[in-house]
């Protein structure tokens, strides 16, 4: 799935969502918060780097319903949401989007308020991804 | 160097260097294939057939071609290494002769960057007749391995790609938003597609030249990714473009009587991921705009018509506005007043656009660019052709929309 040696950059992403946690990755030489996570700072190009806890809430900047013609291995998933989220971080990244009650996304809306609330454990040993839902 | 030219236009302060010089690069000929599903026509011989058209059609013949420029294919990596170590040159019978044949790549805007890099060639004395050329085979090839592919390539495979996300899905997401941000309705979204299809009903070589399509249908048909309807998507089609390229004294000692100049080009990559960028109801157009037009000395208001990237109907509006062809925010009204239809204010996407014409992957920026080289040669079909059409507004975008490019084309009668 990922180079050899990306390790560095994806495993404490992936670790940090198994424990249900969201992380960042912070550069400690600018103090400033980067998404995705990178070999080098792409602000000052300082390799002094390290992950933050994310505060897990931001507004919603988009979002799609998946209903037909999902990749290989989704097509149990459907339907499904992915949605772009700007946290209150400073960052902005995709992620999936729970359902509501009945099983829909017509409660969600561009500029509402999401937050981070992981899936279960082999749902994220599958799939590493951040999980979102609306937030009052 | 001489930095006007008094037949090519105004001179400007912010004109290109060279602006009416003989070393300037020039679209001289054009070769197009019907766009659709032709299992029977294959990657290679589309390639050799729309080349040899447009070798002819700038009344060269193929000896003259010294640098062969290549679109790639998306529907085989095979094919596309029959690009990369030069199959058509032996195919053309060029091999001893040519000087240079090679792919540039940048998804759906490949063809902007394939044609300033030729451009480049051809002003710099590198190249002298240049063929930029295109074949694709996405509409004959499995359509669930083209989704898989595409899913596989231009997302990025850490972040991303384990969120199940598809490229309809980049498509709604940048529809979503701008909807969100314009107030536009699902009916004022699918008049877009509607438009495209007056349009490609007037071109011999889409996809869709025969069926109708109406708001209703649209809105009517199944649901793929919210908020985009099946009949919002664009269709994977066959296809082949080719142009030729030279400067403009070796067009005028050629006896051609007609030729189509760069006047300015822009461009801005805004983002890889999709989940990076900035805002998806306005990408990297209004920058691209911005020094297309400095660059031109012209600005929207004097362009004739646009030829701007459609895969979706929100990658259009979000184009249209974003280089001032339509106030921000009105573009998919304008549409549903039919502004950019057929005998609208601007025409926009004369040959239907890739969702009518036909999505031929890399090709579908390339089709748009060739209607727009044919339309200011004044030989689009006299349906579709826009009378006394001077000045193009053309653009590209690849990928997950990453980068925003724009060509401003320019007639030019002897
Ligand atoms: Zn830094």
């Amino acid at each position: 799935m990922t180079d050899t040696g990306m390790e560095t950059l994806t495993e404490p992403y992936y670790e940090a969502l198994k424990r249900g946690e969201l992380v960042v990755q912070h550069c400690k030489a600018c103090n400033r918060n980067i998404m995705y996570p990178r070999h080098l700072c792409p602000f000052c190009y300082e390799t002094d780097l390290s992950w933050v806890l994310s505060s897990g809430r931001g507004v919603l900047h988009s979002y799609a319903v998946q209903r037909l013609g999902p990749p290989s291995g989704f097509e149990d998933d459907l339907p499904y949401a992915v949605g772009v989220v700007k946290l209150d971080d400073g960052v902005q990244l995709l992620g999936r989007l729970w359902p509501d009650p009945d099983g829909e996304w017509s409660g969600y809306s561009c500029d509402g308020r999401v937050e981070f609330h992981g899936a279960d454990a082999v749902e994220i040993g599958r799939r590493p991804v951040p999980w979102f839902r609306r937030a009052g | 160097m001489p930095d006007s030219d008094p037949a090519s236009g105004a001179a400007t302060a912010s004109a290109l260097p060279g602006r009416g010089s003989p070393e300037e690069a020039v679209f001289i000929g054009l070769g197009e294939l019907p766009s659709g599903r032709y299992p029977d026509r294959p990657f290679m011989g589309q390639l050799v057939h729309a080349a040899v058209a447009a070798v002819r059609d700038a009344g060269l013949t193929v000896p003259d071609i010294d640098t062969i420029l290549l679109i790639p294919c998306l529907h085989s990596f095979a094919d596309q290494a029959d690009l990369i170590f030069s199959r058509l040159v032996e195919e053309l019978g060029l091999h001893g002769r040519a000087k240079s044949s090679f792919m540039l790549h940048s998804g759906g805007s490949t063809s902007d960057n394939t044609i300033r890099s030729a451009a480049g060639l051809i002003a710099s004395g590198h190249a002298r007749n240049v063929l930029v050329v295109q074949s694709e085979k996405w509409g004959s090839a499995p359509v669930g391995e083209m989704i898989d592919m595409l899913t596989a390539n231009g997302i990025p495979r850490e972040w991303e790609k384990l969120s199940g996300l598809t490229f309809n899905a980049v498509g709604a997401l940048i529809t979503c938003r701008y909807m969100a941000a314009s107030g536009s309705t699902a009916a004022d979204m699918a008049s877009v597609c509607v438009a495209l299809r007056e349009w490609s009903r007037l071109n011999p070589n889409a996809m869709y030249r025969d069926r109708t399509l109406t708001v209703e249908e649209i809105l009517n048909s199944k649901m793929v990714t919210d908020p985009l309807h099946a009949l919002e998507c664009p269709m994977l089609a066959d296809g082949a473009v080719a142009f030729v390229m030279t400067s403009a004294g070796n067009a005028r000692r050629a006896g051609r009587d007609a030729w189509v100049r760069i006047a300015g080009s822009g461009g801005c990559v805004s983002h890889y991921s999709i989940g990076q960028e900035a805002d998806l109801a306005v990408l990297g157009w209004e920058k691209a705009g911005v020094d297309a037009y400095e660059q031109a000395g012209w600005g929207p208001q004097e362009a004739d018509l646009a030829e701007v990237y459609d895969s979706y109907a929100a990658v259009l509006t979000s184009g249209l506005e974003g280089l001032g062809l339509a106030p921000k925010h009105e573009a998919a009204r304008m549409f549903a007043s039919g502004e950019f239809s057929p005998g609208g204010r601007l025409p926009v996407n004369t040959n239907g656009g890739l969702l009518s014409a036909g999505h031929t992957g890399v090709g579908g920026g390339s089709a748009l660019l060739a209607e727009g080289v044919r339309q200011l040669l004044g030989r689009a079909d006299p349906s579709r052709q826009v009378a006394g059409a001077t000045r193009a507004v053309c653009g590209g975008t690849g990928g997950t929309y990453m980068d925003s490019q724009v060509l401003l084309l320019e007639g030019v009668a002897r």
